[in-house]
This record gives C-alpha cells, sequence and structure tokens, in this order.
C-alpha cells in the first residue's frame, strides 16, 4: 500500500491572529490540522495492516515543519512540503490546483485528506484535487477499507440518514474524519527517529505552477472588514432552586417567544 | 442581463431540506437587491415532485429528475450543474455547506476554475456583489468578504437566513443536461439507515445538548426528553462522542457540525473553544451547569447554575404542561 | 526555552508533557484516592517507549541520558507524582545492571525492562538500615553454584509490583566496611521470596511499598551483579543517579503546584477581582515559580556533571536532591495556601501534591543524609 496523506498545519483553533494583510498569521504556533490526524492515523494503520509506506504531503510555510516532524514521529516514512513565498494567502482553488500538481508527481495507492481544516473551513479541496486527478472520490469516510488484491477500496460514508458503502478502483482519493479514530501519540522512538526522516521541498517552479496564479494575487475572496461578533448581552446567572430556577428559565424562554 | 443567481439545493429522500429552502430564499432576496434573474437547482431523484416546494420560496426552478443509480449523489450533482453553469452561465452560485454541498463546491471548482466563498453565515447584495460574513478564528473575529471576479461560488451555513414563501412562486422547467463531466466513477454498494442519525441536527430549530456533565450514556435520557418536549434534536460535545455516549452524528463543534439554531440548551458542558465554535452563533443559550466559572457563561444568555439532573426533567415537564 | 536542552530532548519532553496532561492527569486524583498502582500507566510508558529511554540501544533500548531520563519523570510528576515514580523506580532498579551488570545479564533483562514488560525494584532499606546501610541484616550465603537469601527489607518501592528486585545483602560478615555487601537479581516467584505487606502511606499512594521477605531464597551465582563484596560501591554509585530521578519528581510536583495556584489566582475573584491582582498572593507566586525554576537549573546541572562523570557526582547528586525536595514542599504548602480553602480539600490537586512532595524529602536519603553527604564533600576536598 502506498499512502500519501494531505496534511495542513494549521493554527491552534482560538489562538489564531491576523497579519496587517488580512491573512491569517502562520509564522508560528502551527498544528496538524485535526481532521488530517485522523486520516493519518488510519493511513498509519493501513500500512501496518497492509505493508507499504506512508508520505505526507503539506503546502504550507516553514513553521508547519514542526507539524510533519510530528507525522513523522507518529510513523510516516518521510514528507514532501510544498514551499513557496508566492503561496501565501492562496485560496481553495489555488490550494486544490498545487495540491493536484504535487500529487501528480507522487506515486500511491490511496490519497487521504481530512473532510475540512479548522482555518479554511472551506472543505472542498479533497474534491477538486480528485477532479483534477480524475481520481475516484470518496469522501466522510467513517471506514477506509482496501482490498489490495481486487484493486479496489471502500468507504464507509456518513450520510444524514445512516451511511453509504462506497467502492472505487484505486488510486483514489479519500477524505476522512473523527470517526476513523483517534491519532496515536507519537513514541519517544518514534521521535527520535524522525529527527533523521527526510523532508523534501517542493517549490511551485518544481510544479511547473505559475506564481501568479496562487496566492493573495490570485485569490477570489477579498476581505472588505474583520470586526469582533455582537456580543451577546451577558448572562442572567440563576442561582435559585431548582424548582424556582425551571421557572425562571420557562418565563425566560416565554418573553423570547421559544416556547 | 446581468449574470442570474442560483441555489444548488439538498434534498433527502425526495424532498429538499430545511437549509436547501433557505438557500432558495436568501437567492430570492439577494435577486431583487441586484435586480438580477435567480433560480433553484435540484437534482436527483423526485426533483420534479420536489420543485413546487422549493418554488414557493421565489427563484424559478431547475429540476433535473437524474437517477444517481449507484453513484454518489454529489458526483450526479456537480456533472449536471456543470454543465448547467456552461450552458446557461449565472454569475452566482450558492451552495450548503452539508456533506453532499460541499462535496459538490469541490468538483464543480475543479471543472469551471470557480473560486468560492465558504463556510459563509450570511450574504447580502453589495456595491455590484455578494457580500459574505465569515466567522472566523474561533468565533472571535467576523469577516466581511466580496469575489474578486464577477462570478463564483458561495457555500453557505445553515440558519443564514429562514425560509419563507415569496409573494409568488417561481417558474418550473424540467431538463436533462447531459452531464458537463466524466468523473471517475464510485459506486454506492449500499445504503445502511440507523436510527441515531434520525434527526439531524443542523435541520433542528432547537437543539438540547449534552456534554460530560451528564455522566455517562444513560444521563442523555433526560437531554433527550428535554429535546422531545422542544421538539428538538439532541447535541453533544466531542469529549461525550468520544467515551461513546452517543454517535457522531450528534456532535457539535470543530470536528462535527456547526449549528445555529433559536434555542440552544447546553447541559454539562463547559464551553471548550472546540464546542464553541460549532453553536456560538445560536440564538438563544441557555446553559446548566454545576460550575458557575464554566467559559461557557461567557457565550450563554442564561446561566442556571446547579444540577442539571435535578433541573432538566422539571423543565421538561413544565414545557409539556405548557403545550397541553 | 533552556539553551541547555537539545531540540531533542525538548521534543521527547514536550511529547510525554502531552502524554501527561491528557492520559495521566485525569487518572491522578483517583489513582490517590484508590491507593490501587496503575497498571494503565504502565502500559501507557510502555507503548510510548518511555521506559525505553534508558536503556542502550543494543538491548532495545534509546540510549537517552540521565538529563532526558529526569525530564520525564520531571514532566510526568508534574500532574501525578506516582506516576512520575514508576519512571524513577524503574531506572533505580535497573541501575545495578547499568553500572555493573554483564553483557549475559543485560541481554536477559534490559529488553523486557525496556519495553516495559518486566517493572523491577530496588531492596536496599531494612528495618533497621535506613539511611545506615551497615545495619543491613539480610545475609546471602553461597550454596554450591548460587546463593541463598535470607532477610526482609522494608518499604521498597513497588517491590509488590516488581517482576526482578535488587537486593542488597550481607555477603561477607568479616570484611571490612563497605566490603561486605552484595547485589542480587531475584525474580517475582522464586520459592521463599515473598510480599509480606504494604504500607499506608501519607502521600504517592498509588505507588505499593512493600515489605520484602526472603526465606531461603535461592538464586543462582548469574544473578549476582558486580563482584562480590562490590555491593556498597554499587548501591552508592546507583544513588549517585538515582536521587537526580527523586529531584526531577521534586521539581515537577513543584511545578505543577504553581501551575494550579498561577491559573487559580487568575480566576478566582474575591473583593471584586482576581486573587491574581493582590500584591500578597502576587509574591507567593513569584516564590513559588523562582525556586521551583532555580530546583531544575540544580537538577539539570547536576546531571550533566554527573553524566560527564564528575568526581564529586554524590555531592551534585545530594544538592540537588536537597534543594528540590525542600523547594517541593514549599511551593505545595504555599500552592494549598493560595488556594486557601480550597487547597485543602481534595477537589483541587494541590492537597495530593502536597502529601506527594514530602517523601521526596525522605527518600533515597533523608534531607539531613544529602546534606551529611554534601557536608563530608565539601570538607574533605583540599
Amino acid at each position: 500500500m502506498r499512502i500519501v496523506v494531505l496534511l495542513k498545519a494549521v493554527p491552534v483553533v482560538g489562538t489564531e491572529k491576523m497579519t496587517g494583510g488580512w491573512l491569517l498569521d502562520r509564522s508560528a504556533g502551527l498544528e496538524s490540522n485535526g481532521n488530517d490526524e485522523y486520516v493519518l492515523e488510519a493511513g498509519l494503520k493501513l500500512v501496518e495492516a497492509h505493508g507499504g509506506e506512508l508520505v505526507t504531503l503539506t503546502m504550507g510555510p516553514s513553521p508547519a515543519t514542526e507539524a510533519i516532524r510530528k507525522a513523522l514521529a507518529m510513523g510516516a516514512a518521510r514528507a514532501v512540503q510544498v514551499v513557496d513565498e508566492a503561496l501565501a494567502g492562496s485560496d481553495a482553488l489555488a490550494t486544490g490546483r498545487v495540491l493536484a500538481a504535487a500529487l501528480q508527481r507522487m506515486e500511491f495507492d490511496l490519497a487521504l485528506a481530512g473532510a475540512d481544516t479548522s482555518d479554511g473551513q472551506g472543505g472542498v479541496v479533497g474534491a477538486a484535487v480528485a477532479t483534477r486527478l480524475g481520481l475516484p472520490y470518496l469522501s466522510y469516510a467513517a471506514a477506509i477499507e482496501p482490498d489490495p488484491a481486487a484493486g479496489t477500496v471502500r468507504v464507509r460514508r456518513i450520510s444524514p440518514t445512516g451511511y453509504d458503502v462506497l467502492e472505487a478502483r484505486m488510486p483514489a482519493l479519500v477524505a476522512g474524519t473523527q470517526l476513523l479514530g483517534e491519532p496515536r501519540y507519537p513514541s519517544l522512538r518514534g521521535i527520535m527517529q524522525a529527527r533523521s526522516k527526510q523532508i523534501a521541498t517542493w517549490s511551485l517552479a518544481d510544479l511547473g505552477i505559475d506564481p501568479a496564479s496562487v496566492g493573495t494575487p490570485a485569490t477570489w475572496s477579498a476581505v472588505l472588514t474583520a470586526t469582533p461578533p455582537a456580543q451577546r448581552a451577558g448572562a442572567t446567572i440563576v442561582r435559585d432552586a431548582p424548582e424556582a430556577a425551571v421557572e425562571r428559565i420557562v418565563e425566560f424562554l416565554a418573553a423570547r417567544r421559544l416556547i | 442581463m446581468a449574470g442570474a443567481i442560483w441555489a444548488v439545493c439538498d434534498m433527502v429522500d425526495g424532498l429538499p431540506t430545511r437549509h436547501g429552502r433557505e438557500l432558495a430564499t436568501l437567492t430570492w432576496a439577494l435577486g431583487r437587491a441586484a435586480s438580477r434573474p435567480t433560480a433553484s437547482v435540484l437534482v436527483g431523484p423526485g426533483a420534479s415532485a420536489a420543485a413546487d416546494a422549493i418554488a414557493s420560496h421565489g427563484p424559478d426552478v431547475l429540476a433535473v429528475d437524474a437517477d444517481p443509480g449507484e453513484r454518489p449523489i454529489a458526483a450526479v450533482t456537480a456533472e449536471r450543474v456543470a454543465a448547467l453553469i456552461r450552458e446557461r452561465q449565472p454569475a452566482y452560485v450558492l451552495l450548503g455547506t452539508s456533506d453532499d454541498g460541499r462535496d459538490t463546491a469541490g468538483i464543480l471548482q475543479a471543472l469551471l476554475e470557480w473560486g468560492a466563498l465558504v463556510n459563509v453565515s450570511a450574504v447580502r447584495w453589495g456595491d455590484d456583489g455578494p457580500v459574505a460574513e465569515v466567522s472566523v478564528f474561533g468565533g472571535r473575529l467576523v469577516t466581511e468578504s466580496r469575489l474578486t471576479q464577477d462570478h463564483g461560488l458561495i457555500i453557505v451555513r445553515p440558519s443564514a437566513v429562514a425560509a419563507e414563501a415569496a409573494e409568488r412562486p417561481g417558474g418550473v422547467e424540467r431538463i436533462d443536461p447531459a452531464p458537463g463531466a466524466d468523473l471517475a466513477p464510485v459506486r454506492v454498494v449500499d445504503r445502511v439507515g440507523e436510527a441515531s442519525a434520525a434527526v439531524s441536527i443542523e435541520e433542528a430549530t432547537v437543539i438540547v445538548a449534552g456534554g460530560r456533565g451528564v455522566g455517562g450514556p444513560e444521563g442523555f435520557g433526560v437531554v433527550r426528553d428535554l429535546a422531545d418536549a422542544l421538539g428538538g434534536a439532541v447535541g453533544a460535545t466531542r469529549a461525550v462522542v468520544d467515551s461513546g455516549w452517543i454517535g457522531y452524528a450528534h456532535q457539535i463543534g470543530q470536528t462535527g457540525k456547526s449549528v445555529k439554531p433559536q434555542l440552544y440548551v447546553a447541559a454539562g458542558i463547559s464551553g471548550a473553544i472546540q464546542h464553541k465554535v460549532g453553536m456560538q452563533t445560536s440564538g438563544t443559550i441557555v446553559a446548566i451547569n454545576k460550575d458557575p466559572d464554566a467559559p461557557i457563561a461567557e457565550f450563554a444568555d442564561m446561566m442556571v447554575v446547579g444540577d442539571l439532573f435535578e433541573i432538566l426533567p422539571r423543565l421538561t415537564a413544565a414545557v409539556r404542561a405548557r403545550r397541553a | 526555552m533552556s539553551g541547555r536542552l537539545t531540540q531533542e530532548q525538548i521534543d521527547l519532553r514536550d511529547a510525554v508533557g502531552q502524554l501527561a496532561r491528557e492520559q495521566i492527569a485525569p487518572r491522578a486524583a483517583e489513582i490517590d484516592q484508590s491507593g490501587v498502582f496503575p497498571r494503565d500507566v504502565v502500559e501507557l510508558f510502555a507503548r510510548q517507549d518511555v521506559f525505553a529511554l534508558i536503556y542502550p540501544a543494543e538491548y532495545g533500548g534509546l540510549g537517552g541520558t540521565l538529563l532526558t531520563n529526569c525530564l520525564m519523570i520531571e514532566e510526568v510528576s508534574r500532574v501525578c507524582a506516582t506516576s512520575g515514580l514508576i519512571l524513577a523506580v524503574q531506572a533505580l532498579g535497573s541501575l545495578p545492571l547499568l553500572l555493573a551488570g554483564s553483557d549475559e545479564q543485560k541481554q536477559r533483562w534490559f529488553p523486557g525492562l525496556s519495553s516495559g514488560s518486566l517493572l523491577n525494584a530496588f531492596a536496599l532499606t531494612e528495618a533497621g538500615a535506613g539511611s545506615d546501610s551497615a545495619g543491613i541484616r539480610t545475609r546471602a550465603v553461597r550454596d554450591g553454584d548460587g546463593w541463598r537469601i535470607t532477610g526482609t527489607k522494608r518499604f521498597i518501592s513497588q517491590g509488590s509490583e516488581a517482576d526482578l528486585v535488587a537486593v542488597v545483602a550481607v555477603t561477607d560478615p568479616e570484611a571490612g566496611r563497605h566490603r561486605d555487601l552484595s547485589i542480587f537479581y531475584v525474580e517475582r516467584g522464586t520459592p521463599g521470596f515473598e510480599v509480606a505487606r504494604l504500607e499506608h502511606k501519607m502521600g504517592i499512594r498509588g505507588s505499593p511499598t512493600a515489605e520484602l521477605v526472603f526465606d531461603d531464597v535461592r538464586v543462582p551465582d548469574a544473578n549476582r551483579v558486580g563482584e562480590v563484596g562490590e555491593g556498597f560501591r554499587i548501591a552508592m554509585r546507583t544513588l549517585n543517579r538515582s536521587r537526580p530521578g527523586v529531584a526531577a519528581q521534586a521539581v515537577g510536583i513543584a511545578q505543577g503546584a504553581t501551575d494550579v495556584a498561577v491559573a487559580y489566582a487568575r480566576e478566582r475573584v474575591q473583593f471584586g477581582k482576581p486573587i491574581g491582582e493582590q500584591q500578597m498572593v502576587q509574591a507567593m507566586l513569584a516564590d513559588m515559580a523562582t525556586r521551583t525554576e532555580a530546583a531544575r537549573q540544580l537538577l539539570y546541572e547536576a546531571c550533566e556533571r554527573i553524566e560527564d562523570g564528575a568526581a564529586d557526582a554524590a555531592r551534585w547528586a545530594a544538592m540537588c536532591k536537597l534543594f528540590a525536595g525542600d523547594t517541593a514542599m514549599a511551593v505545595t504548602t504555599d500552592a494549598v495556601q493560595v488556594l486557601g480553602g480550597y487547597g485543602y480539600i481534595t477537589e483541587y490537586p494541590v492537597e495530593r501534591m502536597m502529601r506527594d512532595a514530602k517523601i521526596t524529602q525522605l527518600y533515597e536519603g533523608t534531607q539531613q543524609i544529602q546534606r551529611l553527604v554534601i557536608a563530608r564533600a565539601l570538607l574533605s576536598a583540599q
């Protein structure tokens, strides 16, 4: 099994800052995107079960290296990082283009991506990458079961009413969710070994991508204003005994026409 | 005439979702503000039959009775919508943030090379194009953004507007466009229904959610009872989903669903940032927690300090008594 | 961060810190209240290779330094001193093997100790021989190609959980002072070796402290570590490398208590403002943090000196343990004070930390013994 995991380094939720140019500050304090860690874990388990190797693919600035090192410590064999100053401010469209170009240069049976990222919140990049590469796209995976002998993969996709079982030929791209299972902690041995694993860096030139087609100049979205959200008035605190408290809740909800 | 504004509306079991009807209403409002034509696109089995329901929200309906057969509906939708967009050249296409909506949008991005405004919580018509409101940085900032081109996708969260009937319904056009792409095949081998996923938290106008404070799977009994009494859905934090007390379909927050009900009752939920990002835009938030210093006190409208097992059953009874 | 630590040490420390916060901290109060040895924590350390750190790579270990291992003990003790002690005891019991074991003995036991499938303990103390090893009564008598051991060891940390116990016994009562002792490894299940009882303790309550009885226990000569009569020397060298482990536990406890006190001072509002804005509270927090950092830096310095083979290793080991133990006691006492009434009840962890801190002033030589060691080193130096 050759697996590539699309791994994004994101600011820790709740600590995000903005740079002067309305961009998310990615200069420090980045960690692996939550959903990406779930697919990484699923990928590591697949490699343990079927053999092969897992490689991570990240588009992100140099501070992303810490998140990549953690993935290596968890068990990824090596990593590819697409780094280029021109990438700053890329939107989902450009990200899809760059990741597709990078994946095209890699050999894999399965490409795994998180269902969405905590910073971009779009949840569209996986589908776009698969479409660009002509790969079968299986999304919102709660379980990933490849059949290497048959060259196929089955995915349990969460649906509004339960789940669907999807099947496609490999290579395929699977976007996964938290239901794949908790990511492992890197072991100390893994951490020590990770320091000697290779992180290959690719530039836009390496990928044959015009820098003008990505980053801030090419973005489809322009921020006009950024303001703190309207504050709630502050909570009415109720410390009464249960009966009295319930009376007050009912009055409160009735006044707001909620019951 | 300037390009049209379209909504691509999800259906579940042959019926448009509340989210889909909201998108139709939103599109109608934008079309009126911009003096542009509008349309709602329905793709899937039963689209024609559902067309009148979605037409009531104002925009004309493009109903595509495509049978997905063994294919995922998002792929089938994206292929048809791509063909329609190429043929009729609308300027702006709204999609929902549902799983199918985002999958459709991602495929369209690649097929059309269209950019998108994503995770949008509200849209208004600006000087010469749509302006989208997005909650970012875990809810600490709200941005307003516009598209840099005269066309693009806008991916909208539930409850951006309330679905409502227009003064006159739109017309209905049944069409069968040839697929505008040849996507790699994916086969749906099986569709499995699970009782636990029956009530969609994204569709609910009232959510009663439980956190660690409910103590265990059986603790969700009082949460469910209140949700039933209020006609709402049951939500949960990641911690309790991880503990196996309730299914992932109920999870609200960073790696679960984002919701915006009119009423959110948080029982035994501390209000950690990972949960907050999924529910802080709810209309009214009532928190019930033993700990008066729980972070949720900072963004609730009412903070009831007490034991949820004493308060929820009484509240359920009071709500039922009022309804009776 | 400290320029003293390598990036690798920082990465390892942070990884174990995360494990401690997410996996061990939620268990700490329960471990203390139940007094049950946390096997789940042992499994966690085993799975994450934390035990492996101190063993040489050729025996399945990671070849980590004394300082690196102390970083692990510190991070874990920050949330649970009992769990930190598991690492310290595993190192303590392995030290005679690391220092004086034969290749064959290392091949035999290190893979199991490294993977955590074997736990060990170090049995030096007896009822009448605490600080004074001259009081040791446990005897080992030659019996053909082996030895027969008879005696009772007391206050043996994890003695009831260990698969392998390093026993210090008198092999030649006639030999001169410090030449009469030898060290034997006794495996669990050996006939005559029994756990007589467990102590009821004030702190580190999840770590069983056992009385071990050896009744004519026969062990092969292959279980003897070092030369006959070399036991005292090995035991002293063992303590030189294990006392920093106790110091690391103490620094961790002090840091953990400081963490709780600072968080509490930020949130607790009295007289209309957080108590952290009261100067008297600020002064306490400042002193707690400063003392803890001083203890930490002395510990790190000691680790490096000892690792480098300093002639005065005993003095460095004693100094860091003395200072860190006293710091832990003072800082946890202050933490309880900062939390007021809440500090005294089990709803907050500082009362547990205060009880746990006390042991660091007692075991592996009381603070009085540490001062004795330090003073002797000072006075004998030319």
